[in-house]
């Protein structure tokens, strides 16, 4: 018989899918902007343009909601890998997906009300979240107001650091996201996870 | 007849030496500024008889009491800008004509005013071709003179001035002279059949993003003139109308962006180096999205993506394998 726990609130649920859908939205402009090309059949390069920046207006405004709401309720501490041991929970995860999975092992630290995250993902998260995306959004920012970036950096023009950051963590978030909604099938059944993301139960 | 002959001859002799002294004056025009101190001394004595009264100081202090103050104001010039142009070096009369030597001037002298045409005849033969296809050609063929746009007291052209910010700056001024003010656009469409008015140029160019930042970045006539078969020749002058204009975004945002060779086509030696860049010369003073990229860094991106891709697909596949055989074992 499975084993049901309620573990995310409705707020994360629809920040998570809001993000991800920007996020989406993002990669695929960004993808068709950065790569425009004759021969390249994404978006048209001023549609791409366009929903970029609404998306990307957008995107502040749901990591905002996020930063606060993760304030508010305490879930923060959700990230922060807790020692003693972060590292050797690390280890034991990575083997995990290295080579239990293949012979269907139980999950190292199958997650509990008070431990969402096994300590990799936390790590993982940690960085991505409070790193990489804050990075890719002010990046953006600047893109938007291309006056705050600096006129010249080293002879060339001064947004390029900007761009180049923008374009590289652009490119980690889109890596990540790969990884995540792969991982995503690692539940008890393949779509488990991704139904947990819906109703907020999580099933063992 | 007798009485005739000496001043015919001295008419001719006059002739032939003004022609002699615009041949030298002309051909210092066509290369640098003149750089013989007793020519320059001339020159600069010259001009500084026009200038006592054709500048800001000049109309201040009128050096005589007689004088149309009101025509004077509108004929005022900067010696500064004037020396900063492509026409530095030059003496007023060359293209004023003998007309203006005394003042008054002679009544006629206006209509003496050298044509461009007279030293730059290469470049008009290309540039009436050109023009005579203009958006400025149809509406305004006999009111659009060389100067509409060129100042020649202030114009210099691109591979002179240098910085693209500079270029574009003074360019875009020539066209929103126009464009940007409801007086002088009007005092053109006033002979059209129909009177035309200006439309707004933030409404016009709506299908741009950041139209503000491309004005400041690129030129008008990046897009408000063709594209040359021939890259080495020089900007077209024949202006497109907004029916015609480049609309695609790609000409320039894309790693066989026209700006190369366009706007930044003199700009190659303004990077120390290109730092494996594509379009490195545009980087010099901007980036532009889909041009200024680096191939190797754009290659280690997309390798990245295809490895975790396949990596995650490869893990999936043999997830499934396994739990295959594993079922096939417990059953």
């Amino acid at each position: 018989m499975s084993h049901r726990i309620y573990l995310l609130p409705p707020w994360l649920r629809i920040w998570h899918w809001t993000n991800a859908a920007l996020m989406i939205v993002l990669a695929v402009t960004g993808a068709s902007l950065h790569f425009a090309d004759p021969g390249l059949y994404l978006v048209p390069f001023s549609l791409a343009a366009k929903f970029h920046d609404i998306a990307g207006v957008a995107l502040l405004v749901a990591y905002g909601f996020f930063v606060l709401a993760n304030i508010v309720t305490g879930n923060w501490w959700q990230y922060v890998p807790k020692p003693p041991g972060v590292f050797a929970r690390c280890w034991k995860q990575i083997v995990f997906y290295g080579w239990g999975i293949f012979r269907g092992a139980p999950h190292p630290y199958p997650p509990t009300k008070e431990a969402n995250f096994n300590a990799l993902q936390a790590i993982v998260y940690w960085v991505i979240m409070y790193l990489v995306v804050p990075t890719v959004i002010l990046t953006g920012v600047v893109f938007l107001f291309p006056d705050l970036a600096p006129a010249k950096v080293f002879g060339l023009d001064g947004l390029l650091p900007v761009a180049m950051l923008h374009y590289l963590s652009g490119a980690a978030v889109i890596l990540f996201m790969l990884a995540h909604i792969y991982l995503g099938t690692t539940g008890v059944r393949p779509t488990s996870l991704f139904k947990m993301m819906i109703t907020g139960w999580h099933e063992e | 007849m007798r009485s005739a002959s000496p001043s015919l001859f001295a008419a001719f002799a006059l002739a032939l030496f003004a022609a002699a002294l615009g041949a030298a004056n002309a051909a210092d025009v066509k290369g640098a500024a003149p750089t013989d101190p007793a020519l320059i001394e001339k020159i600069r004595t010259s001009n500084a008889e026009c200038y006592a009264c054709h500048t800001e100081a000049g109309l201040k202090n009128p050096p005589r009491a007689d004088m149309d103050l009101a025509a004077l104001a509108k004929t005022i010039h900067d010696p500064k800008q004037f020396d900063g142009s492509n026409h530095t070096g030059m003496e007023c009369k060359i293209c004023h004509g003998q007309g203006y030597v005394a003042f008054p001037h002679a009544p006629e002298a206006k209509k003496a005013i050298s044509e461009c045409g007279e030293c730059h005849a290469t470049k008009a033969l290309r540039v009436e071709t050109q023009f005579k296809d203009s958006v400025h050609a149809k509406n305004l063929a006999d009111k659009f003179t060389c100067q509409t746009c060129h100042d020649p007291h202030v114009y210099k052209v691109a591979v002179k001035v240098g910085d693209p910010r500079k270029i574009v700056a003074q360019d875009n001024a020539m066209c929103v002279d126009c464009h940007n003010s409801d007086l002088r656009y009007a005092s053109f469409s006033a002979v059209l059949p129909t009177k035309k008015v200006r439309p707004d140029l933030y409404a016009t160019h709506d299908f741009l993003p950041n139209a503000r930042l491309h004005w400041s970045a690129v030129r008008c006539i990046e897009c408000h003139t063709p594209m040359s078969p021939v890259k080495s020749l020089a900007t077209s002058h024949e202006i497109l109308g907004k029916d015609k204009a480049e609309k695609a975004c790609l000409t320039c945002h894309s790693q066989d962006s026209a700006l190369a060779t366009r706007l930044y086509r003199f700009s190659a030696a303004n990077v120390g180096t290109d730092l494996g860049f594509a379009n490195a010369s545009v980087l010099g003073s901007a980036y532009v999205v889909g041009a200024t990229r680096h191939p190797l860094i754009d290659r280690a991106v997309i390798a990245l993506f295809g490895l975790t891709v396949a990596g995650l697909l490869g893990h999936g596949a043999v997830r499934i394998v396994m739990a295959f055989f594993r079922r096939r074992r417990t059953s």
